[in-house]
């Protein structure tokens, strides 16, 4: 898991988190947490969309939970009970659109199911809402559920047109110029080549200084 | 009574590890009752949508016009695993019927079958084996769908293998599954799913999976087939699809467990399916004959 970076006096402003979420500390191309899924559904850009989507909803709605109950979890069993309280969530979500939306719940109901395990989920609801008021976690948690989003769909972007010669199912190119790109295999060199554009652009705008994360962190899930 | 008692007395360890406890317990508590209060307000309609998806999957695959007949068969498995016993639902103008099988093919039991909430209780105790579903036109089958069901990657996948009335593939469905999207979820696809179509109930029995590229001609001919008209297509890609219709089927790149969890399960229920309508499909299908003679 990668480090805790928000701990001052004064929680951030709502841009700041946004931000942060989206770019300085990206959850795949920073932070490198939840890459199994980034890599398993990103061969399109509507499955980048659909799981994005599910995530950034889900962890908008258990950062907030966590932050209203912080004080009545026991920290001895706090991990666990951020399990239970992402499990309850996602079960909710995946009951509600079974029964209200069936043509919807067709398409993500699978991605919902996949949410529970999520890295990135447990390690915000962890570094973030158990010590933050409940107005800068909603923004952490809506920044980093965008930052999610947002890597889901540079690096569908990057395979959908590199291996199925298409953006969103509608072809660009006639051929398929590298297949690769489209195979499990080519989703982490996708992942690998868009983390390190990414590093780039982080070290020019802090001005030549290597920054931290980006690729140190362990992700599972 | 004045004795301080020694099992209520704190201990610092001892109570820290029952606050652990009540926290844990209330967490769990207040989760399942949250869980069991969504479910019971959403369950009726998940089953109505469920109910409605599969009636539309099935007039699908069958080709099906809006009104047309369909018989509904349910299958069971006695609780003791010694008979099978197939039940069509009464319906509007027609009694519902039973029959009773032993595992070795010997009829035990053919009779009446009234609908009533008694006999609704009684198969509760039964391990279901899938329904079938029987399109009937002017008194004879135009095509079945069976249900059935395998263990994929990561929890059951279940289908409907759809037959045309000259026992040919005529379409497989994958109704239900959690594989995982981008991977074992490409067999529900409708490129994937092609593959099985227009077999030879001849060749069923050695369906197999191949881990082999699937040729680009022969993507291209199956991407092609949603929404194109039959003729159409069978003039464009009928090579293509005749070189193909021995070979195995060709796995999801990454995802040859959900593949063959797929196409093991397809074969198992045409198969086991062919030998059941032996036995029932005569007796099922008597009334209607009487009825025509009337």
């Amino acid at each position: 898991m990668s480090q805790p970076i928000l701990l001052r006096e004064r929680p951030p402003g709502a841009r700041q988190l946004l931000m942060n979420g989206i770019f300085g500390e990206n959850p795949v191309f920073r932070l490198a947490l939840s890459l199994c899924p980034a890599v398993a559904v990103t061969t399109t850009v509507a499955n980048g969309i659909m799981l994005g989507v599910a995530v950034l909803l889900v962890q908008v709605l258990s950062s907030v939970t966590v932050a209203l109950t912080r004080r009545a979890i026991h920290p001895r069993v706090r991990i666990p009970v951020y399990t239970i309280i992402i499990a309850v969530w996602v079960s909710a979500i995946d009951m509600v659109l079974a029964g209200f939306f069936p043509s919807l719940y067709a398409q993500v109901g699978l991605y919902v199911k996949l949410i529970v395990a999520f890295a990135i989920i447990i390690s915000r609801l962890e570094v973030f809402a158990s010590r933050m008021p409940l107005i800068p976690t909603f923004w952490d948690g809506l920044g980093m559920g965008l930052g999610f989003l947002f890597a889901l769909i540079v690096i569908g972007v990057f395979r959908e047109l590199l291996g199925s010669g298409a953006i969103l199912g509608y072809a660009v190119v006639p051929e398929k110029p590298l297949l690769f790109f489209a195979l499990p295999a080519g989703g982490f060199f996708s992942i690998g080549l868009l983390m390190a554009f990414f590093n780039v652009l982080e070290r020019r705008r802090n001005g030549g200084k290597a920054s931290a994360g980006g690729g140190g962190g362990h992700g599972h899930g | 009574m004045s004795d301080v008692n020694p099992i209520v007395a704190p201990s610092a360890p001892s109570g820290e590890l029952w606050r652990i406890v009540a926290s844990m317990t209330a967490t769990c508590a207040i989760g399942a009752a949250i869980l069991g209060g969504i479910y019971i307000g959403t369950e009726r309609y998940a089953e109505e949508a469920r109910v409605r998806g599969e009636r539309r999957a099935v007039s699908e695959l069958l080709g099906l016009d809006e009104g047309a007949r369909v018989l509904e068969v349910r299958q069971f498995l006695t609780p003791a695993r010694d008979a099978v016993v197939y039940q069509r639902p009464a319906e509007v103008g027609a009694p519902g019927r039973e029959l009773v099988f032993s595992l070795d093919g010997t009829m035990l039991h053919d009779g009446a079958l009234a609908g009533t909430a008694a006999e609704a209780d009684a198969v509760r105790e039964f391990h279901s084996l899938g329904r079938l579903f029987i399109a009937m036109r002017e008194g004879a089958p135009a095509g079945f769908v069976a249900e059935g069901e395998s263990r994929g990657y990561k929890n059951r996948i279940r289908f409907f293998v759809a037959m045309s009335a000259d026992w040919k593939i005529a379409g497989v469905r994958v109704v239900e599954h959690e594989e995982d999207p981008g991977l074992g979820a490409e067999i529900a696809t409708s490129w994937f799913q092609g593959q099985y179509v227009g077999r030879e109930l001849a060749a069923v029995p050695r369906l197999d999976v191949t881990r082999d590229p699937m040729p680009e001609d022969w993507r291209g001919a199956l991407r092609a087939r949603p929404g194109a008209a039959a003729g159409d297509w069978a003039s464009r890609f009928g090579t293509v699809a005749s070189r193909e219709a021995e070979k195995p089927i060709y796995a999801v790149t990454g995802a040859t467990i959900s593949s063959r969890a797929l196409t093991d399960g397809v074969r198992a229920t045409i198969l086991h399916f062919r030998r059941r309508w032996e036995l029932i499909g005569p007796r099922l299908l008597v009334p209607d004959t009487r009825e025509a003679a009337k």
